[in-house]
């Protein structure tokens, strides 16, 4: 069987409130599906339906193959388990007895639980490391214990589908990681299909294969993560501005959101001179901090140059491995000439980018403030013969020019609205 | 205490309990019988002075008043479940108040006495709690999820407004005031072989009826959702024991009027002792109950005699207190 999970155009109302509106997806057997959305996209309504809580006014819901709504609630329970946020209890139970409870689709009622049952149960407690919790009261369990007890309970019922509904929101950290760990281990392992709603957006592109984005009552993406997680579907389906970085090897997008401080409404823009790497770290930070940003010239294909696309900054770029030309040089002259302050990294000089260093000295940017990164490291730099290092000190002689630290850039950046301030 | 229960078992203690207890309960009283005469009455059949006290008097009431301290125990156990509540009785929830009240609306409405008089006022019992019970819980399921506070809020209040329609009926029926305060009050002095028997036929069933849904029930502590998940047919179950929880109450009520307590107290001491398993809570808590009750009645008979002190009195001077230790244990939680 290919696809365990099929969903056909379902809607489904509240009142006279739609909460969601003809919603369509299959989820392959052995996969890893997260729903994200933004409260009240309908992601907990959706897991109510698949898992046959709640009936649709529309649309069918199958499972294995088969139609949940003519299922009976003990031969659903004994294909799909749930694991629901939290678990509290108004009167305690053993830790034993609460994961026994999963094996209630399967016990007869007269006959009780077997010790095929008290295996199957035990199995799934050393499974999830809880078997040392058996006779422990469950409310006496921190949260991370609990959810493993209770993704015991559900391991219990032999399912072939894991639902899970915001797992590990009430967890820290380390407890996210573990658990999620532990029900990827299982799909990988045993073939166990999930789908969870995560409220992480990271989490759900670390773990997930696939990834469903909900928003107002319908699918909105639909995907592997790195196709589906990008600035502008996420800035559509949660109004929120993130840039999104993709690992050297592009399978796993990693989602940062941005930090707007005060000084971007006076529209401050850095033209960035950087290379080879140079500029990646300092072109991410500056731009999360809320800075505009230019940078050149760079060679097509530099490290620095994918990350100033990946930003989506202006780039003044030229082939690689040849001298800087004319077209490029200006083009990178335009963009020095209409920034607030120019910023030279760390870069290594040969002679194709040794004009980076002479844009320095151009009449129309005498006025400009430069920042210049890693002054002490030069020297090693310097694969010119002399040549970059003649042009270094006499930019260094210009009263405009100060060397930082990278750790005083931001404190310096920020305080150039004072600077010029004193000079009108 | 704790392991000396577990080692010796609660069950076997409860019942050596229980033996005591009836055993006691039929010797003492205005004329006392010695246990060797009680053990020639009942085994050798013979007709001693004390035979007619004995069958006649005290076997039909220690009797009425273990199965009703049963039956009352077990209701409060699954109530509490139920709501996950554990201030919840049927008392609380107003189920005997509105029990009473149909009692009463049969005695006024002159269809009691006999035996069919008293199926008659059980199932106006019956009728008075379901309905009482369905309008508490319906207001309290009305502001969204059921919250507990609400629910007994509701229940409180709904008790007082039965009461003074109780109050109020006594006031036009002068003639019956008499009658009416036995189902008030809660007393079980008036027992006979045919109370028994209705109670027996109405509690002693649904008692088991209740034992039959233990597992489900401690599933539905985790919430309905959860017990659902896990293939239980929640919406089923629930119902199932409302009306059973009903019957039970009916015909507690409609043989010995409002006995307080007994449902709040017999389950909490229960789960004290052994945990919260409702495969153990519900059949230990009625033996429980059930000595509560026998135990409360003889006290009360046997205290300030020749007067009698009534049953439910008896357990709401016990069960008052026990209820505001509850409240504070709750708070600190």
């Amino acid at each position: 069987m290919d696809y365990v999970i099929q969903v056909e155009g379902l809607s489904f109302s509240y009142r006279d409130n739609k909460v969601l509106e003809d919603v369509s997806f299959s989820v392959k057997e052995g996969s890893f599906v997260s729903i994200l959305g933004p409260n009240g996209s309908g992601k907990s309504t959706l897991l109510k339906l698949i898992t046959s809580v709640a009936k649709a006014q529309s649309g069918t819901v199958k499972v294995a193959g088969k139609n949940i709504s003519i299922m009976s609630k003990k031969d659903l329970a004994q294909i799909l388990s749930v694991v629901p946020q939290n678990t509290a209890l108004e009167f305690d139970f053993k830790v034993f007895d609460i994961v026994m409870m999963g094996r209630y689709p399967f016990i007869n009622k007269l006959r009780g639980e077997t010790t095929e049952d008290i295996e199957i149960v035990k199995s799934s407690m050393s499974y999830t490391n809880t078997l040392h919790l058996s006779e422990r009261s469950f409310n006496e369990l921190s949260g991370g214990e609990r959810q493993r007890v209770i993704l015991a309970q559900a391991l219990a019922q032999k399912p072939g589908i894991l639902v899970l509904d915001e797992p590990i929101s009430h967890l820290d950290l380390q407890h996210q990681v573990e658990l999620l760990n532990l029900i990827r281990k299982m799909c990988v392992d045993n073939g166990l299909t999930v789908v969870s709603v995560l409220h992480d957006l990271n989490m759900a592109a670390t773990y997930s294969d696939h990834i469903i984005m909900l928003k107002d009552k319908s699918i909105r993406y639909s995907g592997a993560p790195i196709e589906v997680l990008t600035s502008q579907s996420i800035k559509e389906v949660f109004n929120a501005d993130v840039y999104v970085s993709r690992s050297s090897l592009g399978q796993k997008p990693y989602i940062y959101t941005l930090t707007k401080p005060h000084i971007e409404s006076k529209g401050t823009r850095v033209h960035v001179i950087c290379g080879g790497g140079s500029g990646s770290e300092i072109l991410k930070e500056l731009y999360l901090s809320g800075y505009e940003l230019s940078t050149g010239v760079l060679a097509i294909g530099d490290q620095d140059w994918k990350i100033a696309k990946e930003l989506e900054i202006n780039i003044a770029e030229e082939i690689p491995f040849v001298s800087i030309a004319v077209e490029a040089y200006t083009a990178n002259l335009e963009l020095a000439k209409t920034a607030d302050t120019i910023l030279l990294t760390g870069l290594y000089f040969g002679r194709a980018n040794l004009r980076n260093l002479e844009l320095l000295l151009e009449k129309p940017l005498s006025g400009k403030r430069v920042l210049i990164l890693d002054d002490e490291t030069f020297s090693n730099r310097d694969y010119t013969d002399g040549m970059a290092a003649a042009l270094y000190e006499r930019i260094k002689e210009s009263p405009r020019v100060e060397l930082v630290d990278k750790n005083e850039l931001l404190d310096k950046l920020a305080r150039q609205v004072d600077y010029e301030a004193l000079n009108n | 205490m704790k392991r000396l229960i577990t080692s010796i078992g609660l069950p076997i203690i409860l019942i050596f309990l229980l033996a005591i207890a009836v055993l006691s309960a039929i010797r003492i009283g205005v004329v006392n019988i010695p246990t060797s005469e009680i053990f020639e009455i009942l085994l050798k059949k013979l007709e001693t002075p004390n035979a007619a006290i004995l069958l006649d008097i005290r076997m039909p009431r220690v009797l009425l008043a273990g199965i009703i301290g049963a039956g009352l125990a077990a209701v409060g156990a699954v109530m509490q479940g139920i709501f996950k509540n554990p201030l919840v009785d049927s008392y609380t929830l107003g189920m005997s108040s509105g029990a009473a009240l149909g009692a009463v609306i049969s005695i006024v409405g002159g269809i009691s006495g006999g035996v069919f008089g008293i199926a008659a006022t059980g199932i106006f019992a019956f009728a008075g709690s379901i309905l009482t019970l369905l309008f508490v819980s319906g207001l309290a399921y009305k502001s969204k999820r059921l919250s507990s506070n609400t629910l007994l809020l509701a229940g409180v209040a709904v008790s007082y407004f039965l009461a003074s329609v109780i109050s109020f009926l006594m006031m036009l029926n002068h003639n019956k005031i008499q009658h009416i305060v036995f189902w008030t009050m809660g007393s079980i002095a008036t027992a006979t072989w045919s109370k028994v028997a209705v109670a027996a036929l109405t509690i002693v069933p649904g008692i088991f009826i209740l034992l039959f849904y233990t597992r489900e029930l401690n599933m539905m502590t985790m919430g309905e959702e959860a017990a659902q998940h896990l293939g239980v047919r929640t919406a089923r179950v629930r119902k199932t024991m409302l009306i059973i929880g009903s019957i039970i109450v009916g015909g507690v009520v409609s043989t010995g009027g409002t006995i307080g307590f007994v449902g709040l107290i017999a389950p909490h001491i229960v789960r004290f002792l052994t945990g919260s398993d409702n495969r153990r809570v519900i059949p230990y808590a009625s033996l429980l109950g059930a000595i509560l009750v026998i135990v409360s009645d003889t006290i009360g008979r046997t205290i300030i005699q020749p007067a009698e002190i009534p049953v439910g009195v008896m357990t709401s001077i016990m069960g008052g207190p026990f209820f505001i230790y509850l409240l504070i244990k709750q708070k600190h939680k």
